[in-house]
């Protein structure tokens, strides 16, 4: 099989996760931002279920968040993902969590707490994805 | 800048009417033969289908309560079966029926009699999930539509349900220091009950030794942290409490009480995992359960945890209060949950050993220790069981009684 056949596992394309996508390809991820009230939304959605305002704006994230769990996966589910592989959970500056994977060097010890900065990685069949780095 | 705070659990303080308690007791229980159609369904036969399973284990239901089908006047099914279609093949036309998850189907039929829309409920699951290879991860997997959670971080591989487990045991290890051989002491546990459970797939014991040196699917967990996946079905019988007395056959087992919290929060991105540890739903679900009981968790003699995966025993054991919030290893190290420990816990050798029923056979043996039916395994003098299911943050809880 060809790099470029290895299909990245679908991304969950609801009316709200288009723009968030959208900008990630164009490598300047954007993010809902509550008009009322500032909260972030991750996933994107209709309202901002702080305050239930539906006026949400579209804002460029700074990139920086600290790891908050981390996982190795030893099996190989996904042909993308050869084992072994990690994901990452990350609290975003602006609040949210989100699930990307670790990039390069790896912390010796425990991963939670460091601090990590977004990274744009172009998987082999051209989708774009936000992962993160080590931030030091 | 951080995120919005976390809601409340709403209704705190609040518990069910105390009318629901001891408003229905289970007559009936039943189950297939689990241990044979894994046997089968390994050497690539097909024993029957969802419906057949669920079929089978209501004819044993049935059989097990001495009543009549013709009593039955409501019905639910488990989630896995076209309702009409089980209805039609069980052969019962009801004044009230519904479809739900195993607990759920015990809250709601403990409604429905109360509220007076059936007297006697049939409560039937059967899956055949072995046989045709259901996907538990995956872009396609089960629950998707239900849990967006199940499907949205697919593009950076994390798929199963393993792994949502995964990410939250680690960053409850690292909360509370707990340790992976303190949670290996869940399966060696479980598999000493299993060991004793004629019912199990799984019945050969364990030590932590060997947990350790078993391989890791989704690091931190490793293989014997996982349920099982397998056919079968389960049934139960569930009677209004004065005809319960009247029509059973056996003792009946009263649903003493029951609850429900969720955390749904910042679910899709697994924060109720995550820094919660799904621990206010299930303080509040205690409470609620515990209040309406007149009870305590001193006053539970053995504990029944919906454990897809083991690490849902250390998150119930401190939601619940057994222990302090972040003791849950020491509790799992000093205190014991297997045979002859200090909390009796999935008694059966649940999911992880004795057959992923996706909560129902937790139900039938919470109902066989009240009855002292469970032979090798029975918890001595056993009045009080409290079940606890956490799925995906939404905490329910059911106390059976004699
Ligand atoms: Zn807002």
């Amino acid at each position: 099989m060809n790099a470029a056949d290895i299909r990245t596992p679908r991304r969950v394309m609801g009316l709200y996760d288009k723009p968030m996508w959208e900008s990630v390809d164009q490598k300047a991820m954007k993010l809902q931002r509550c008009t009322r009230c500032g909260s972030f939304q991750y996933p994107p959605g209709p309202g901002c279920p702080a305050c239930l305002c539906m006026e949400l704006e579209w804002v460029p994230v700074s990139g920086r968040a600290t790891i908050l769990s981390w996982v190795v996966f030893h099996r190989q589910y996904l042909p993308a993902y050869p084992a072994p592989y990690n994901s990452i959970a990350v609290r975003l500056e602006e609040g949210p969590i989100m699930i990307s994977n670790l990039e390069g060097e790896k912390p010796s010890g425990s991963w939670i707490g460091e601090r990590v900065r977004l990274v744009y990685v172009t998987m082999p069949d051209g989708v774009v994805l936000p992962r993160f780095e080590l931030d030091r | 800048m951080t995120s919005a705070a976390a809601p409340k659990q709403a209704g705190a303080g609040r518990h069910p009417n105390p009318r629901i308690r001891r408003a229905a007791a289970v007559v009936g229980i039943g189950h297939t033969d689990w241990v044979g159609d894994w046997k089968r369904t390994r050497a690539g036969e097909k024993p029957t289908d969802s419906l057949g399973y669920g079929m089978g284990a209501f004819v044993n239901a049935l059989a097990d309560s001495g009543i009549e089908r013709s009593m039955i006047d409501g019905l639910i099914v488990g989630p896995t079966t076209a309702y009409e279609r089980l209805a039609e093949l069980l052969g019962i036309n009801p004044r009230w029926g519904d479809q739900a998850d195993a607990v759920l189907s015990v809250l709601q039929a403990v409604q429905a009699i109360e509220s007076g829309f059936a007297d006697v409920v049939a409560l039937v699951y059967g899956n055949d999930q072995r046989s045709v290879g259901t996907q538990y991860g995956g872009p396609d997997a089960m629950g998707g539509n239900a849990f967006l959670s199940y499907v949205y971080h697919a593009p950076w591989g994390l798929t199963s349900q393993g792994a949502l487990y995964a990410l939250t045991l680690q960053a409850y290890k690292h909360a509370h220091g707990f340790t992976e051989r303190e949670l290996g002491e869940v399966a060696v546990a479980q598999r000493a009950w299993s060991s004793m459970n004629p019912n199990a797939i799984m019945r050969e014991r364990i030590t932590v030794d060997d947990y350790m040196a078993s391989r890791y699917v989704c690091e931190p967990l490793h293989l014997f942290d996982y349920c099982l996946i397998n056919d079968g079905g389960v049934a139960l019988i569930i009677a209004e409490a004065s005809i319960a007395k009247r029509i059973g056959k056996k003792p009946p087992v009263y649903i003493e009480a029951a609850g429900r919290s969720d955390l749904n929060h910042g679910a899709t991105s697994l924060e109720p995992r995550l820094t919660d540890f799904y621990l206010p739903a299930q303080q509040a679900v205690a409470q609620q359960v515990f209040d309406l009981a007149g009870m305590g968790p001193k006053d539970m003699d053995v504990f029944q945890v919906y454990d897809s995966f083991s690490v849902h025993v250390p998150l119930a054991l401190e939601g619940y209060g057994y222990c302090a919030v972040g003791e849950a290893g020491k509790f799992l190290r000093e205190s014991g949950v297997g045979p002859g420990g200090k909390l009796p816990t999935n008694t059966s050798g649940g999911h992880l050993s004795e057959t992923y029923m996706q909560g129902w056979a937790h139900q039938i043996e919470c109902v066989r220790q009240v009855r002292g039916e469970c032979g090798e395994r029975q918890v001595e003098n056993c009045r009080n069981v409290h079940y606890s299911s956490d799925v995906a943050g939404k905490a329910v809880s059911i106390v059976y009684s004699r």
